[in-house]
């Protein structure tokens, strides 16, 4: 299946702010952070398709996932 | 009723297109709650207070340490050691006067909330577990939550209103914890002048707000982007309100 992901912040550092990529069916947001060598502590905020998104959460064709890193100070 | 030295200080709102009086008296008879004195509660603070907002209201637990001066604006070397909100208040007093300005020196917690009326809750902390708590106020007592957060070079800004957009809860995990605290000072504020002008916007009725969208803002890279985002019908939080 073909996949929309966007990148934000410290996660864009060696890797990509936006690709298209193509993953097996039945991934799970959890694959995709493992394929990408992100540590699941810093992927803080996940959407789907604007839709809050967790680690088990099911992809499918054309999801567009946004991942950012906990963006915390004040 | 604006005095002829506010209409002095303000004169430049007025040579904005679009703006009135009506809109500037919409700042004057807001009420703000700023959670936080520090990186991004420097500008917003000093922003609201210059923008003429009538009543400010503001709590911060820290006194002055010397690594918060790149980027806590309202404070210099000679503050160290003294309460950030005793120190902001006065020197927003300075800038404007005719202000309503209330400090409070300690921790965050519902009891700031009871017997007073605020149109806005902004939130300029520095972690995430009293960003819950400003949450949880905001949905309990229906108070609009205007979040930042800031980090390197980096922020996000959304505006959260009950029963209308995600809350803070429907995204943002508990238990997420900062991942650090370097940063450039300018970015912090870049992120509070962003608050700072939603804040304007929002009270003022004017242009479009950060209603149902988040804005994340990369300065390493310079780019801007939005997102659209929709409520979590899991939230713990805020799925029972009627939308």
């Amino acid at each position: 299946m073909k996949l929309r992901v966007k990148l934000f912040a410290t996660l864009r550092n060696g890797r990509f702010d936006i690709k298209e990529m193509e993953l097996p069916d039945e991934c799970k947001v959890l694959d995709l952070i493992k394929l990408l060598k992100i540590d699941q502590k810093d992927a803080a905020i996940i959407f789907i398709n604007g839709i809050h998104g967790d680690f088990d959460s099911l992809l499918k064709e054309n999801d567009e996932v946004s991942i950012f890193p906990p963006v915390g100070g004040g | 009723m604006l005095s002829d030295i506010e209409l002095q200080l303000l004169k430049r709102h007025f040579e904005i297109q679009g703006w009135d009086i009506s809109k500037q008296e919409a700042l004057k008879n807001s009420s703000v709650f700023v959670a936080g004195a520090g990186g991004l509660g420097s500008p917003v603070l000093f922003y609201l207070a210059a923008a003429g907002i009538g009543n400010i209201k503001f709590c911060d637990r820290d006194v002055v340490d010397l690594s918060n001066l790149n980027r806590q604006i309202l404070y210099t070397i000679s503050d160290s050691g003294k309460p950030k909100a005793h120190i902001a208040r006065e020197r927003l007093l300075q800038l404007n006067s005719f202000a309503k300005i209330q400090s409070l020196k300690g921790e965050i917690n519902e009891s700031l909330f009871e017997d007073e009326h605020f149109d806005l809750i902004i939130d300029c902390v520095d972690n995430f577990e009293t960003r819950h708590l400003l949450n949880k106020i905001s949905i309990k007592k229906n108070i609009p939550l205007l979040h930042a957060g800031v980090t390197e070079f980096y922020c996000q800004v959304t505006l959260l209103i009950p029963g209308q957009t995600p809350c803070l809860a429907c995204f943002l995990p508990e238990g997420t914890k900062n991942s650090g605290k370097g940063i450039i000072g300018a970015m912090a504020g870049i992120a509070g002048s962003i608050q700072a002008l939603e804040a304007i916007k929002f009270l003022s009725k004017t242009g479009e707000s950060l209603v149902g969208k988040i804005l994340f803002v990369d300065m390493k890279n310079i780019s801007f982007n939005t997102m659209n985002i929709k409520v979590n019908p899991k939230c713990k939080i805020c799925s029972h309100l009627a939308r």
